[in-house]
């Protein structure tokens, strides 16, 4: 998708890019918009619901900085998968005076798979998040719109689903990884908080 | 104790409404002008860096001759308590004769409606900046970590001790009381 910004673009051409051949954008871009649109959802149903609602200008505020958070995601994990798989193919590079070996490179290598699972997890965080105030929504929101909550719930979930995957395949992470018991911590707390919602509608 | 290394006589004086910084100023008392420097001296320098985008000598110069200008004609302010929106008012006045002296824009250009737009911003970003330091302090800190820290429910929760279901509604709820108090 040349230099454009994921976010600059219209949806389809960020879904052409999707389905296109590169890698990026890939799971983690969808993953980081799947939660923005959960959020976007979230804030609708709160600013239709000032009158029935005390605390949803207060979840207004908090649903749109989730949804800018996880926006700004989209490219950021685009742009760490790039560096990453980058990094790893000049570790792989099978030139005789390749210097895969180096300790510079390899500490570079690192930094860049670290950076690649940092994005994830934060994208599992927002959607744990994201998914705890769309069941508020859905509980306490305009009974019209609780369809919408319970929708947003579902995305919310899938994304931090999606997320802590991305995590726990990251090269850089291994078992009993700090960073891999919080990302499955925060897909639990978003699948529950959907459950609970789409139980209740049912 | 006041917050993060402060001094007991700097709490004392950041407690004290612009009128009366401006009578103790006059006054003659040094920690009294060191507060208001404290006090105006981030919005100085965010509308000359990025209201105006002066370019860092510039906006270096300007900062220092708002603060010598406020210094030596504190006399001639008639409102004590307009002190904000004098400072305000000078300090574009003299963003606008820098970008006009270096030649990068005509005087009528200078302030365009990009810059209206910014400064705007920067004058309600210190509005809820200072509205924010009236609230309790548990409000302050769980704003602080939601919005300035990006901080996840989960980490406010554990890090504040507070049961995790309960972190959103104390936002809500802070939230409310900081627009009660921009709208007073």
């Amino acid at each position: 998708m040349d230099d454009e910004r994921y976010l600059d673009s219209t949806l389809t051409t960020f879904l052409d890019g999707l389905a296109a051949r590169e890698r990026a954008p890939g799971g983690g871009s969808a993953a980081a918009l799947t939660v923005a649109f959960a959020a976007g959802l979230v804030t609708m149903v709160a600013r239709s619901s000032r009158d029935v609602w005390d605390e949803a200008p207060g979840v207004v505020a908090q649903a749109l900085t989730l949804q800018d958070r996880a926006s700004s995601l989209t490219d950021s994990d685009a742009e760490a998968w790039d560096e990453a798989l980058g990094a790893l193919r000049a570790t792989a590079d099978p030139k005789p005076n390749a210097d895969r070996n180096g300790p510079s490179r390899n500490y570079k290598l690192e930094q860049k798979l670290e950076r690649a699972a940092a994005i994830p997890l934060e994208i599992a965080e927002i959607g744990a998040d994201t998914a705890y105030l769309a069941a508020q929504a859905a509980e306490h929101g305009d009974l019209a719109y609780r369809a919408d909550a319970a929708a947003a719930a579902a995305l919310a979930a899938g994304g931090a689903r999606a997320a802590a995957h991305l995590v726990e395949v990251n090269l850089g992470i291994r078992s009993g990884d700090e960073r891999l018991a919080r990302a499955r911590a925060s897909e639990r707390a978003a699948t529950e908080a959907a459950e609970s919602v789409l139980a209740s509608i049912r | 104790m006041p917050p993060s290394g402060e001094t007991p006589a700097a709490s004392r004086l950041s407690a004290l409404t612009d009128a009366e910084l401006v009578e103790r100023c006059r006054a003659g008392d040094a920690e009294a002008w060191n507060e208001l420097v404290e006090r105006f001296s981030r919005y100085v320098y965010a509308v000359t860096a990025r209201g105006f985008r002066l370019s860092e000598q510039d906006a270096e110069d300007v900062y220092q001759e708002v603060f010598a200008r406020v210094y030596t004609h504190l006399d001639t302010l008639r409102d004590d308590s307009a002190l904000r929106p004098w400072i305000a008012q000078l300090t574009r006045r003299l963003c606008i004769d820098s970008l006009a002296k270096s030649g990068r824009e005509q005087p009528r250009d200078v302030e365009n409606e990009d810059v209206r737009d910014r400064t705007a911003e920067i004058d309600e970003a210190m509005a809820v900046r200072e509205a924010l330091g009236t609230l309790p302090e548990s409000c302050q800190e769980i704003l602080d970590r939601f919005f300035a820290q990006d901080q996840s429910y989960r980490t406010i929760s554990s890090e504040l001790e507070l049961p995790a279901g309960t972190i959103a509604s104390r936002i809500a709820r802070c939230l409310r009381k900081l627009r009660e108090e921009l709208e007073t």
